[in-house]
């Protein structure tokens, strides 16, 4: 499903350039999990971001569901982005100013799904996600374990192919982050790919794969299956 | 302490460069449009009060109601000073000016058409402060044929030579200069050139209450009521016009009292220049007017309130960035005072640059704001007590208005939570801000629909039917100087090939005109004033003028000596009914009453500017001086050059001069024009201020929801829905502003279409289009803030955490 090769990317500050990623490639099929594991700083963030296509690389090739999207626009990628991709942040990322229902909402908005169906959809990821009686609060009424279940939930109601997880745990107590590691293997096991960045060998295992990274460059790959 | 927040305002000023300068120049602009407005008022103000006697000093002023018609003169009967002075101890002095217009000035072999020329009574410069520079001081005018002259009149004869002693001639009467006077202040509600001494003058020794003509002042025992003193003028009318009224009219003055009214009123010096309303005949210059003075302050009220609430207003909206600043200052021990002096020292910093920024567009707009308003007002206006007095009072309140509300507002944060979020809730803070946008938009939408409005009638006043064809008339009133050549010079012209037509008459409908008016009779009584041209048989169609009924006079010279043509108001008014042709009238023709035959009823046409209605008149077929030309073709100027050759050949001494009727069509709307440019750069000024808030409140709102953006733009959404998001509620704030601004303005503008008895409508695409024109203005500054933002890479606002 995805293929990338000598993926690049620099940031350039006042004086200095970091190189984020140093030509890094490996390929991820569908419906694999994998984890990519790495210290503080080494190009995870970045790489996920550049899978996202939330970002631009600098170099290299990426190739998305057989297709070349390295040099895709803006919009191409919105729109590829909006179908396919699911995002679980560590902070979270809920719009305080909705409710639990609209904040789940907003993907099925954006990608044009009807009134009606929306609420079908929604009310059905939120009852699988077990917060069906919270949809009408607001996200700080919420503990962290609810607010990223809620984020997953935002993630997944779009049917996506991938879901991409910046250490989706990091904000958590160990039964809250046992609960979201759950449900991500649920949907793996429903078929969604997911890429999850983490920093915590605990959750590690539940991949079927651990990448692991150093100065923005894959140093091993372990198999878990 | 205070070097400490001034280096901490400083830096703030800096760290929001762009906040700050919107906020700035918004209020910098505000104050500059308020603070000269201010001086055109107050030079409005100033009118006459150079005048050491200015609180003593009383204008005599004629009204009267004859058969329901209005009549008020600035002028009245010769006698009236001298009479007053006798009768009224109360009155200290009197003196009294005669206007002659345009006179022709000769000294040596050059002659000159452009002076103004008034007789003056003997003690004229007791009651007028204008200090006599060179000659007589003290009785400069006491002996007959002697005048005075203002300096630049003197320069204009005589260069550097001395003038004193030296004769002009004036009409062809000698007049030996015995003084020079300073110019006459910009602000005087009369301007001469020339003061010719009245005691030679006969006209002014008529003792006639039945003919008028002269401006009369009466200087008043000082802190007098000059009601008081008015109130006794009927007594006086009566006692000497009564007997000269039976005498020429038959009727007595109880008779003509009873259905009519007339009397003397005073007007005091310093209200003259704006509230005069006198006919133009007897109006010295055109004054101001009371009216556009309030329009003016009040728009140079709204423009500052503008300008101060989007300096509180993005005041606030940016202090409340600095919640985590305050929390941080608060456990570290500063007191609740102290942070209040950081913030009112923040606002008056701003505000002070924003007043030197006020001061330098003064200086940079004051010539054009000159020559919009025809004012010579001078930058040392603003050094006058009055001027640096609001300026630091303004200073002193905008500073705290735009300061207090953030200093107290924030200051009172708990530093918990102050600390806990980078931005605080505003929740009904949210209220205030939108009300004030609100009220902003309300002005800016209003001052639009004015500006339409005005427009229209504008465009209404050029596109109206007139009744004749305005376009290429040349009128040449001055031929009259050719005496009986006047006839050849008309044949001369009309064999020029671009020559349609030309007609005799000196009663043009716009600008200068020869203006009469007579009297109908019913059984040997007065019935009415009307209006009479005289015209020959060239005239109506020259003018393109429409004859309705009956026929046009006959080129045959005296055939139609007791006929006349009517318009259709006479018609109407005067209940001729559906055939009027044949019927006759009785009309007063130089003192003497003759019976006339209506032969034909021309199509109503405005004589008079559309501010009045049309009114009865009545054609004579008379000569009368003056040519009025039509021309053909585009080569207007070639024709009046050759005409001018023309009259040069009839060596009269006098310059060849003509106007053409469509600019004095125009010149007649001059006012309203003026008022429209003017309501024009103000309905701009306060958009762009406006929209300079609104810009500021979109930039806050969108760095305030920079992660909200970044979230909904990672699931998919687009920068046009972004945009849509932000744009929704302010477009909603302007909506509801119209429902104010619209019922508002219309009403006011409905008052200001009432001063003319012809106006447009206003229809609703008017609303339409003020309403199209405010959002798309809003909608462009609010779009230019948002797009930006949706722009950004979400990841970065995703990754501060
Ligand atoms: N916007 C940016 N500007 C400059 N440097 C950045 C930026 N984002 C990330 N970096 C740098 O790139 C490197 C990789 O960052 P990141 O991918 O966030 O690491 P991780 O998520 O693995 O902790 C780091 O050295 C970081 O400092
Ligand atoms: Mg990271």
């Amino acid at each position: 499903m995805i293929k990338i090769t000598d993926l690049e990317k620099y940031y350039k500050t006042e004086e200095l350039q970091t190189i984020a990623l140093n030509k890094l490639s490996f390929d991820v099929k569908k419906g694999e999990f994998v984890a990519i594991m790495g210290p503080s700083g080494c190009g995870k963030s970045t790489l996920l971001n550049i899978l996202g296509m939330l970002d631009d690389s600098d170099g290299g090739s990426f190739i998305f569901n057989g297709e070349e999207v390295i040099h895709y626009n803006e919009r191409k990628r919105a729109n590829i982005r909006k179908h396919n991709i699911g995002f679980v942040f560590q902070s979270f990322n809920l719009i305080d100013q909705l409710t639990v229902f609209e904040n789940v909402e907003l993907p099925l908005i954006y990608t044009g799904v009807k009134k009606a169906e929306r609420k079908k959809k929604v009310h059905e990821v939120l009852e699988k996600m077990q917060i069906m009686h919270r949809r009408k609060h607001f996200p700080q009424q919420l503990s962290g374990g609810q607010q990223q279940r809620v984020a997953v939930a935002r993630a997944v109601v779009n049917n996506p192919k991938l879901i991409l997880a910046d250490e989706p745990t990091g904000n958590l107590d160990s039964s809250n982050g046992n609960e979201v590691m759950d449900l991500l293997t649920e949907l793996n096991k429903q078929g969604t790919t997911i890429i999850m960045v983490t920093h915590s060998e605990h959750d590690a295992k539940f991949s079927h794969r651990i990448i692991r990274m150093l100065d923005g460059q894959k140093v091993i790959e372990n198999s878990l299956i | 302490m205070i070097r400490n927040y001034i280096k901490i305002a400083w830096r703030n000023l800096i760290k929001n460069k762009a906040i700050s300068s919107i906020n700035i120049i918004g209020l910098a602009i505000g104050i500059a449009s308020c603070l000269l407005i201010v001086l055109f008022v107050l030079d409005e103000l100033s009118y006459d009060r150079f005048n050491e006697r200015k609180d003593e000093v009383f204008r005599v002023v004629f009204r009267a109601n004859v058969n329901g018609e209005l009549i008020k003169e600035a002028v009245v009967m010769p006698p009236v000073a001298q009479t007053l002075k006798q009768e009224f101890p109360e009155v200290v002095d009197a003196t009294r000016f005669k206007r002659i217009p345009s006179p022709k000035v000769s000294y040596e072999k050059n002659n000159y058409r452009n002076g103004k020329f008034a007789y003056v009574d003997p003690n004229f410069f007791d009651v007028f402060t204008l200090p006599i520079i060179k000659g007589n001081k003290v009785a400069p005018l006491d002996k007959p044929n002697t005048i005075v002259l203002t300096k630049n009149e003197a320069i204009k004869y005589f260069g550097k030579e001395d003038p004193i002693g030296k004769i002009l001639l004036v009409n062809d009467l000698q007049f030996e200069i015995t003084a020079i006077i300073d110019n006459m202040p910009n602000n005087s509600h009369f301007h001469f050139d020339m003061l010719a001494s009245m005691v030679g003058y006969s006209a002014a020794k008529n003792t006639s209450w039945m003919n008028s003509g002269f401006y009369t002042y009466l200087v008043l025992k000082k802190g007098l009521d000059y009601k008081s003193l008015e109130s006794k003028f009927s007594a006086i009318i009566e006692k000497y016009m009564g007997p000269q009224m039976k005498e020429e009219t038959g009727m007595t003055f109880a008779e003509f009292t009873k259905d009519n009214q007339l009397g003397l009123f005073l007007q005091p010096l310093t209200d003259i220049h704006l509230n005069s309303d006198f006919s133009s005949a007897s109006t010295l210059e055109q004054g101001g007017d009371m009216k556009s003075v309030y329009i003016f302050c009040s728009i140079a009220l709204f423009m500052l309130l503008i300008a101060c609430v989007n300096f509180m207003n993005l005041s606030t909206a940016s202090a409340t960035k600095r919640a985590k600043e305050v929390g941080v200052r608060k456990v570290l021990g500063s007191k609740k005072s102290q942070l209040i002096g950081q913030f009112l020292t923040e606002a008056f910093f701003s505000t002070a640059a924003a007043m030197l920024l006020a001061v330098i567009l003064i200086v940079i707009m004051l010539p054009f704001f000159n020559n919009l308003f025809d004012k010579e007002l001078q930058m040392t206006y603003l050094l006058e007590p009055q001027i640096v007095f609001t300026l630091v009072s303004l200073l002193i309140v905008i500073s705290l208005l735009a300061g207090v509300y953030p200093a107290f507002y924030i200051a009172s944060f708990k530093p918990i939570a102050a600390l806990k979020s980078k931005f605080l809730s505003t929740g009904n803070k949210k209220g205030v801000r939108s009300g004030l946008v609100v009220f902003q938009f309300v002005i800016s939408a209003g001052l639009i629909l004015a500006t339409l409005i005005v427009d229209k009638q504008m465009t209404f006043i050029q596109n109206k039917d007139i009744g004749y064809n305005k376009k290429q008339l040349l009128v040449l009133r001055e031929s009259y100087f050719l005496g009986p050549n006047q006839t050849s010079f008309k044949n001369q012209i009309l064999t020029d090939p671009r020559v349609e037509r030309v007609t005799s008459s000196g009663h043009v409908p716009a600008g200068v005109t020869n203006n009469s008016v007579t009297g109908i009779y019913v059984n040997q009584k007065f019935d009415r004033r009307v209006n009479i041209f005289y015209i020959d048989d060239e005239y109506i169609p020259t003018m393109g003028m429409k004859l309705i009924e009956g026929r046009n006079f006959s080129n045959n010279f005296g055939a139609d000596s007791l006929n006349i043509i009517v318009n259709e108001t006479t018609i109407n008014k005067l209940g001729y009914g559906s055939n009027p042709i044949g019927k006759t009238m009785i009309i007063g023709v130089n003192d003497d009453l003759k019976t006339f035959k209506i032969i034909g009823v021309v199509k109503d046409f405005h004589f008079r500017s559309l501010h009045q209605k049309i009114e009865p008149l009545i054609m004579l077929n008379k000569s009368s001086s003056g040519l009025i030309v039509r021309a053909k073709g585009a080569d207007m100027s070639g024709l009046i050059t050759s005409i001018s050759k023309l009259w040069n050949n009839y060596q009269v001494n006098e310059p060849f001069t003509y106007t053409l009727l469509d600019d004095s069509y125009n010149e007649t709307y001059m006012a309203e024009q003026r008022m429209g440019t003017i309501l024009k750069i103000f309905a701009i000024l306060t958009i762009f201020i406006a929209c300079l808030g609104l810009f500021g409140l979109v930039t806050f709102t969108t760095e305030q929801r920079f992660k909200e953006i970044g979230v909904r733009k990672v699931l998919g959404s687009t920068v046009s829905q972004i945009v849509l998001m932000i744009s929704e509620y302010f477009i909603k704030l302007v909506m509801v502003s119209f429902a104010i601004a619209f019922p508002l303005g219309y009403y006011s503008m409905n008052i200001w279409l009432q001063d003319f008895a012809y106006r447009t409508k206003i229809e609703w695409p008017t609303f339409l289009i003020a309403g199209f024109i405010t959002i798309c203005i809003a909608f462009i500054t609010i779009s230019f803030r948002s797009i930006k933002a949706a722009q950004t890479n979400p990841i970065k606002s995703l990754r501060t955490e």
